[in-house]
This record gives structure tokens, C-alpha cells and sequence, in this order.
């Protein structure tokens, strides 16, 4: 067994004259809940296809649970699980149907297939008949079982490509448990997200920005970094901030200035923040806050396009 | 191995037998298709109206009249004025014949007898078989009682004595109707796996390149021959195609181009990126295929460069195939040498989609 669940150097896939990943590095634990967070487009879906055999490496090279790509993959596709982004269970097949075809993919048993199918409907808590056809499921349950399906055959390194997208909040917090279940089991599981609080359930998360990683980090070390000085919160409280605005923007002691909703976030050197803390004007309020990823996000990822 | 087949066979009966728009496709369809050609439309051509123009004191003519309308091959249009023309023209009447103006019994006695016949030949198959069969009339009659000449033709209709046409075209409908059904499910499934997705889940797992084909072809071979079976039912017991040929023979041959048509579909599923093309590309490839098989058109009589096209038409074969085992019994020859020839093609197809298939999403 290698030390590590994935590792990556250099991994570099193109189509065409189109770079979709370009030179990624890093490696990841066993046990581990990685993220990748990033804007459509910043190549973490071709990241994942690429780790799970679907895709090529263009350059550079990719060990997923010890495996390359010599046999076309194969070896690799047998040791994790891939769930995509599109619904791959058929709509037209019932629960039953889809599990025994997937257990027919991967040439399991019909015992196995039993045994497995009984562990996991417990494990995602299904009720519905499984003579129910898949169409009639509610898309929560839909991706439950494409969970199921894509970890019927006990893969040990498991990947999710926004796996939550469409799905209400409370059969998001649902899916997220059973992520954490699987890890707490020392599965490996890699996801994609483009939800905040999602990815700060990840242990680390790689910040993916046209191609390229551009930060990898566990949640609080992300914001530590990015943020090593003071973070305000400026409420105006229903008054115009523009002229305090203004005024905070030619004050040499503030580093930047971010419209949040209808707030606005104010980084600050820290010799100065006593100074600006004061300065509010009376019916604002401006507060320090912990910075959260969402910060870390914009500032490092959006920040760049600006 | 057989697991995963086996999961693909269950898989694919279940989808396709489910789907109300394949049972269509499987079912409805090929009865649509056997009924039009059966029944509806007949090569065979009767009831053309003619209209003959003579002097109504001319005996002959009348006696000649009578022989034209005796029969079931022309029905009685009354001249009306004396422009025959303007009856053909106006569609009145099919085809006209006129009476040289000093009537036939005068120029019989001179053994002058010419008589003119106008026809309509928008329709050229209508006119041409108006005019054989005004040819033969006049013939008999030119006999009429006078003993016969040194030559008689004694002619004997070998396997459709009758030369019901719909003998010879339901076996034709019936190859187009398995071409078109097994072309099109296979394309479209495949392209519908790509199109929905669930092809990633299929490439996610280690399978081989020849697995997955395998996969996606045995199914569609299976749900080809149950169609087999259904519309060489419905042939024989609604259409009275004879079935002269053992059972065996019949069955092989379906097999071989069954597997050639679905190697085919697979074809043209690497070639389209959504069920829309696979469903425009199937039909791009039935349609000159019907067109070129023999099954209305002999073959034989096409232009050379285009012959060269029409040999590599699978329908072609199994068409020649079909009416040789159902009508005349199945030589042998004529059995082995085109199964022959389908396999090479199924072989063909099968490599070449097998060279344009991909696991991999690059």
C-alpha cells in the first residue's frame, strides 16, 4: 500500500488547444475528505475524470491508490468509486434494476450484490420500494442511491463531482453525514463543491482558478493565511457609507475594501485597526470577524479577475 | 464476462420494453409498415379507364370493345364528342383508343387495320402496363377464330403462380422493417447513454473496450430476432407468404444480418454526438439501403457505378436471402454465399466500430 490515496505531480490534461488542468500537484491522505473549490470552468470536474481513468493526463503523472494508467486505467477504475456531476442511474430502471447493473459492471456476485445492496439502503436510510422506478424518486434520494451505486463494489478512494448541485439544503446536510460516515470508515473521498459551508466540512481544500491551483489548505489555515491581518465588518445600518467609504480607502492602514451583500468587509493592517475601529461614524457599526471562506474565495479567486 | 453481459441483456430488455415509444417502434410499426405493403399497395394494375372512340354501326369495333371491358383490367369511360385528347387530358380517362374513321370492318377486309392509342404518361408504370395490356387484347383478338401460327407460347409462373405482388413485396417489407428497427434501437441507445450520462458510469467501471460492445450489441440481437419471429408471423398468417424453406435456414439468415444491421446502429452511435443524429444518421443509411435492395427495384437494372453501391448493401442480401428461402425453398447456394457475404460485413462493421470507439471522454 503507498502512503498516499492520490498522488499528483504535474498533472497537466488538455483538449485541443484548450489547457482544462494545467501542471496540478498534490497529494492526498488516506482517510481524508478533500475538496476542490472553484468557478465553472477552473478544471476541477476534468481534475476528478482524469483521477478516476475517464481522461487522459496530457502531462505529468497521477497515482490513484498506487495505480497508473498503464492498462487503460482499469486496475485504477476497480479501487475507487465515481459519482458525476450528471445523473448516471437510469431514470426508466427501478432501484433494484440499477443496482444489479451496476454490480453486473463490476462483475460482482450475486451474493455480494445481495449483501451490499442490504448494508448500503441501510447506510443512505432508503424506504421506498425497491421496485420503484428511479424517475419517481425525489432528488435527494436520487443521489443517495447514485451514491450507493457508485460504492456498491467498496471502492477505497471515492469522488464526487458536486454531488449536492440541485439537491435541497436539508438532503445536503443529510449527504454530507454520510461523507463523514465514510471517511470515519478510512475511505477517502474527494469532492468537488460550489457550496461554502460544504467545503469547509472538508479537511483540506484545493482552490482551483483557471486551470491551476492556486492555494491547498485545511479551511482555517486558508483563512488564516489569506487573511493575516484584521477583517472588518462595516454595517451602515440603513445610512450612506460612501463617504466613510472613501475615506477608509485613502486610509494607508486599510488594505482593501470588499462589498458583501449589503455590508462591506474591510482588511486592515493590525497596527491600525484600533484607529479605524474608532473612526465609524455614529449609526454604523464596524466590527472585527472572523473571516470566512467565502472571503478566502473571493479574495484569491475572484480577487485575480479584477 | 457473463456477469456483465448479463447485467447489459437484462438491462436493455428492460429499458426497451418499457418504453412506450420502442414498443411502438417494435411492435406497431412493422404491423403499419406490412398492412401498407400488403394490402394498400399492389404493383399490379387494373381497373384503368379507357375510353374507345368508333362509329357506333362499326361491328368489329364493338366486338373489340367488349373484349377490352370483358375483363377486370379496364373499366368503361363513354367518349364524349370526338377529341379524345381532351378526355386524357382532363383525367377522365386513363388512355384512349381510337378507331380509324372508316371503321374496322371496312379495313379488317383490307387487312389494313390501324388503330391509335393515346395515353397518360405522368404515370409511366400506369401507361406502360396499359399499353402491354392493350397489346395483348389486340393480339387475341387479330387471332380471333383463325387456327394459330407455328409458334405458342405455353407459359408456366413458377412460385407465385398467381403473381400476387404482394407475395413478392411483404418479404421485402418485412428485411426493411428488421434493418430499420435494429439500426435505429441500437444507434439511439447508445447515444441516449451519452447524452443522459449514465455512459460515465459505464466507462467508470474496468471494463474492456470489446466488453462494453459486446454489451450494447448482444441485447439489441436478442430483441431483433423476437422481432424476427413477430413479423415472420404476421407474414405468414395475414399475408399468405408461403413458407417453403426449413425453419432453420430462415432463423440463420435473420441471425446473420440481424448481428450485421446492429453492428451497423453501433456504427453510426460512435459517429453521432445525441439520439437526434443517430436517429437522422439511421435513417440516412435505411432509406437509400430500401431504395436499393431490390425490394421494388431490380438491382440488375441500375447504372453500373451505382450497382457498385448497391452490392454493399446488406438489405440487398438478406432481401435475395428471404424470398429465396421463403418462396423457392432455399438453394443452397444462393443460402451460403450471401450468409457469407453479410458476415464479412458484420465483421467489417464490427472492426470499424470498434476502431471509433472510445472509453476514455478526451
Amino acid at each position: 500500500m503507498s502512503p498516499a490515496a492520490v498522488e499528483v505531480m504535474e498533472l497537466t490534461v488538455r483538449f485541443g488547444d484548450f489547457t482544462a488542468v494545467d501542471r496540478l500537484s498534490f497529494a492526498v491522505e488516506r482517510g481524508e475528505i478533500f475538496g476542490f473549490l472553484g468557478a465553472n470552468g477552473a478544471g476541477k470536474t476534468t481534475a476528478i475524470r482524469t483521477l478516476c481513468g475517464l481522461l487522459r493526463p496530457t502531462h505529468g503523472s497521477a497515482r490513484v491508490a498506487g495505480l497508473g494508467y498503464e492498462d487503460g486505467g482499469r486496475a485504477l477504475k476497480g479501487r475507487v468509486g465515481y459519482m458525476s456531476q450528471r445523473f448516471t442511474l437510469y431514470d426508466d430502471l427501478t432501484v433494484d434494476e440499477n443496482m444489479s447493473f451496476a454490480a453486473g459492471l463490476r462483475k460482482l456476485s450475486p451474493e455480494v450484490l445481495a449483501r451490499r445492496t442490504e448494508e448500503l439502503f441501510e447506510f443512505i436510510g432508503l424506504t421506498a420500494p425497491r421496485n420503484t422506478l428511479v424517475r419517481h424518486l425525489a432528488g435527494g434520494i436520487k443521489q443517495e442511491l447514485a451514491l450507493a451505486a457508485a460504492i456498491l463494489h467498496d471502492p477505497e478512494i471515492l469522488f464526487l463531482d458536486e454531488p449536492t448541485s440541485g439537491v435541497s439544503p436539508v438532503a445536503r446536510i443529510r449527504f454530507w453525514k454520510l461523507i463523514r460516515n465514510l471517511t470515519e470508515k478510512g475511505k477517502t473521498v474527494i469532492v468537488t463543491t460550489h457550496y461554502m459551508d460544504e467545503a469547509e466540512q472538508c479537511g483540506r481544500i484545493a482552490l482551483m482558478r483557471s486551470g491551476r491551483l492556486i492555494a491547498l489548505d485545511s479551511p482555517a489555515e486558508l483563512k488564516e493565511r489569506t487573511f493575516p491581518e484584521p477583517l472588518l465588518e462595516l454595517d451602515a445600518q440603513g445610512r450612506d457609507p460612501d463617504d466613510f467609504l472613501n475615506t477608509l480607502r485613502r486610509n494607508p492602514g486599510v488594505i482593501d475594501v470588499q462589498p458583501y451583500g449589503s455590508r462591506h468587509h474591510v482588511t486592515v493592517r493590525s497596527s491600525s485597526e484600533e484607529a479605524v475601529l474608532s473612526s465609524v461614524p455614529a449609526g454604523m457599526s464596524l466590527r472585527r470577524i472572523p473571516p470566512s471562506l467565502e472571503d478566502v474565495f473571493l479574495r484569491l479567486v475572484e480577487g485575480k479577475d479584477r | 464476462m457473463n456477469r456483465t453481459l448479463n447485467a447489459f441483456i437484462k438491462k436493455e430488455l428492460a429499458q426497451t420494453l418499457r418504453d412506450p415509444r420502442m414498443r411502438v417502434i417494435l411492435f406497431v410499426l412493422p404491423m403499419v409498415q406490412m398492412t401498407l405493403f400488403g394490402f394498400a399497395i399492389s404493383t399490379e394494375i387494373k381497373r384503368l379507364k379507357l375510353a374507345v372512340f368508333h362509329d357506333p354501326g362499326d361491328r368489329a369495333a364493338r366486338q373489340l370493345t367488349e373484349r377490352f371491358y370483358s375483363a377486370d383490367w379496364f373499366l368503361r369511360v363513354e367518349p364524349e364528342g370526338d377529341d379524345p385528347l381532351r378526355l386524357v387530358r382532363s383525367g377522365r380517362a386513363d388512355a384512349a383508343l381510337v378507331i380509324p374513321a372508316e371503321g374496322l370492318t371496312r379495313s379488317l377486309a383490307r387487312r389494313e387495320a390501324t388503330v391509335q392509342l393515346i395515353l397518360d404518361a405522368s404515370n409511366a408504370t400506369k401507361a406502360r402496363v396499359a399499353e402491354s395490356y392493350v397489346s395483348k387484347i389486340l393480339a387475341t383478338a387479330r387471332r380471333g377464330p383463325e387456327p394459330p401460327g407455328p409458334f405458342q407460347l405455353d407459359v408456366r409462373v413458377l412460385y407465385n403462380p398467381t403473381m400476387e405482388s404482394s407475395v413478392f413485396l411483404v418479404p421485402g417489407v418485412m428485411s426493411m422493417i428488421l434493418c430499420l428497427v435494429t439500426i435505429i434501437l441500437t444507434s439511439m441507445s447508445m447515444s441516449k447513454e451519452k447524452e443522459r450520462g449514465t455512459f460515465e458510469m459505464i466507462i467508470s467501471a474496468p471494463l474492456e473496450n470489446w466488453e462494453i460492445l459486446l454489451g450494447k450489441t448482444v441485447p439489441f440481437v436478442l430483441i431483433g430476432m423476437l422481432d424476427t419471429v413477430l413479423i415472420l408471423l404476421a407474414g405468414t398468417l395475414l399475408f399468405d407468404v408461403p413458407v417453403r424453406g426449413e425453419l432453420w435456414k430462415l432463423l440463420l439468415a435473420a441471425f446473420v444480418f440481424v448481428v450485421t444491421t446492429v453492428t451497423i446502429g453501433i456504427l453510426i452511435s460512435t459517429i453521432s454526438k445525441n439520439q437526434q443524429q443517430s436517429m437522422l444518421g439511421s435513417f440516412l443509411f435505411v432509406f437509400p439501403a430500401t431504395l436499393m435492395s431490390g425490394i421494388m427495384f431490380p438491382v440488375e437494372n441500375m447504372p453500373k457505378t451505382i450497382i457498385v453501391v448497391a452490392y454493399l448493401n446488406p438489405l440487398k442480401y438478406f432481401v435475395t436471402l428471404l424470398r429465396n428461402i421463403l418462396l423457392k425453398g432455399g438453394d443452397p447456394w444462393v443460402l451460403w454465399s450471401n450468409i457469407g457475404v453479410l458476415l464479412l460485413m458484420a465483421v467489417a462493421t464490427t472492426a470499424l466500430s470498434f476502431r471509433r470507439f472510445h472509453q476514455t471522454l478526451n
